[in-house]
């Protein structure tokens, strides 16, 4: 039987939680706030593109992850009042004016047949930006302060590979010629130069290295 | 890409044909039959019918293209308005969880449709479902899509739900079950967000309603949907009333149901006495 008067560490041999982390509760909240305006501008576009795709098994796609992006939408929402920000919509905005020029131009295509450019905008570029970003705040937040924001990138950065993973397929699906690789190369390489100078989702500093020098690279 | 997506528009693959409640309202075989047999005093899809094979068929095909444009128009809701301007931010996910249902029940009817025999463009696709979902008014969208439509379907589900319980097909009775489930939700959607946002605003309430009553009108053309045993698909009551319409609101469902089944036995009788 255990001697309840024994006493234990509070934290176990196994357990390597450490306190520092590297973002302040500012910082986070600020981020967050980019997540919350990234995550809102992309379920928009997946449901406005629903019914522009004439292919059908893309149009229940699109319809599928609309919802787990205005999920993730919802949860950066809810955890903004934790972070000290009581007006969520304050902090629901574009990191800077690039990253809104790279929304305007991911959101061009509409024609029935553009969907290649409408899944590499969003397959290859915005998602694995957005797994960039959650990726390198997981693993430099704090494992203690601020371990209700990790587990809601756990559970985002799940559904991000999976929508990774069938958007990645279903552009491989679609592309049947040179032609048409030389024009998902032209449109991701035209949206990843937007993000380049925006530094990432949540601005410069993204995954962790400044990038002034970019900044207006293109502007 | 534009806000306001014109019908026309809307994407599809070279199977499917589409055609508005206008070509559909003016095509003489709906009312012109060379059938010399008696009209039936029981029109409901039930097993015992005829020609129940087809009709069911008939019917799932409807539902499917129907759930393809309610997908359409919930996904159009999350992009056409502007985020807490227009729209509240809540509703959109609504709308956003709506279209991951609807994708679900694409995919629950091209099963079905499969299961029952028959393929993707088999039948015409009927556009005026998404055209109720093109107002510049989130309100009346959810009005005319969520309280109407997707009231409609309620129904819908629940006449092939019995129809698979009564045939003894519990795949087809399964999946029914699953997609009333989902109607009901979209449905309260509906009812709570046309309360909510018309809280303090009784004229863009009443202009909300008026717009369903059209649109419960439309879908009642022909009384194809009335608790008559001669229209094809049942009121639902009971799922109606967990969905948030109340008693008044079904009864003048119920009457306007009737009225149109009224009308088109009248039409028809006019057509076919014209006709000879």
């Amino acid at each position: 039987m255990a001697d309840a008067k024994k006493p234990r560490a509070p934290f176990a041999p196994w357990d390597r939680r450490e306190l520092p982390g590297l973002f302040s509760v500012e910082e986070s909240a600020r981020r967050v706030g980019a997540y919350k305006w990234c995550e809102l501008k992309l379920f928009e576009a997946l449901g406005g593109w629903i019914a522009t795709v004439p292919e059908l098994d893309v149009k229940m796609r699109l319809g599928a992850h609309c919802y787990k992006h205005a999920w993730h939408a919802e949860l950066w929402h809810k955890r903004l009042p934790e972070l000290r920000e009581m007006n969520p919509d304050r902090l629901t905005v574009a990191p800077n004016e690039h990253m809104v020029c790279f929304i305007e131009a991911l959101t061009e295509p509409e024609a029935p047949e553009l969907t290649i450019e409408k899944l590499v905008g969003v397959y290859r570029v915005f998602i694995p930006h957005f797994i960039s970003a959650y990726t390198f705040h997981l693993n430099n937040t704090s494992d203690i302060t601020d371990a209700p924001t990790m587990r809601s990138l756990r559970f985002i950065l799940q559904d991000e590979f999976e929508d990774w993973r069938d958007g990645e397929m279903l552009i491989q699906s679609l592309i049947e010629t040179p032609a048409e690789v030389d024009r998902a190369a032209a449109h991701q390489a035209r949206l990843e130069k937007i993000l380049l100078a925006a530094g990432g989702i949540t601005g410069s500093g993204t995954i962790g290295f400044s990038t002034p020098e970019h900044e207006g690279a293109i502007a | 890409m534009r806000k306001f997506f014109p019908v026309e528009d809307l994407a599809r693959d070279e199977r499917f044909n589409q055609i508005t409640m206008n070509d559909r309202m003016a095509d003489q075989r709906t009312v012109i039959t060379t059938d010399s047999r008696p009209s039936r005093a029981a029109n409901r899809i039930v097993p015992s019918r005829g020609d129940a094979s087809d009709a069911a068929r008939g019917l799932m095909h409807g539902i499917f293209v129907g759930e393809i444009q309610a997908l359409e128009g919930a996904g159009r809701t999350c992009w056409d308005f502007t985020t807490g301007e227009e729209a509240p931010f809540e509703l959109k996910l609504d709308m956003a969880r709506q279209c991951w249902d609807e994708a679900r029940h694409v995919e629950i009817s091209v099963k079905l449709s499969d299961w029952m025999g028959s393929e993707i463009g088999e039948y015409a696709e009927n556009t005026v479902l998404f055209q109720a979902a093109c107002s510049n008014d989130p309100v009346l969208r959810l009005a005319g899509v969520n309280r109407a439509l997707e009231g409609l379907a309620i129904d819908v589900f629940t006449t092939m739900k019995e129809f698979g319980e009564v045939a003894g097909d519990q795949y087809l009775e399964f999946a029914e079950d699953w997609m009333l489930a989902d109607e009901v939700t979209h449905v309260k959607m509906g009812s709570d967000w046309l309360r909510k946002i018309t809280e303090d605003d009784p004229e863009r309430r009443k202009k909300a309603l008026d717009f369903q009553s059209v649109v419960d009108k439309l879908f009642s053309y022909g009384g194809t949907r009335s608790e008559s045993q001669e229209s094809p698909i049942g009121l639902a009551r009971r799922f109606r009333e967990l969905a948030g319409f109340d008693d008044q609101e079904i009864d003048v469902i119920a009457k306007l149901s009737l009225a149109a089944l009224e009308e088109r036995k009248a039409a028809v009788l006019e057509a076919q006495a014209a006709h000879n």
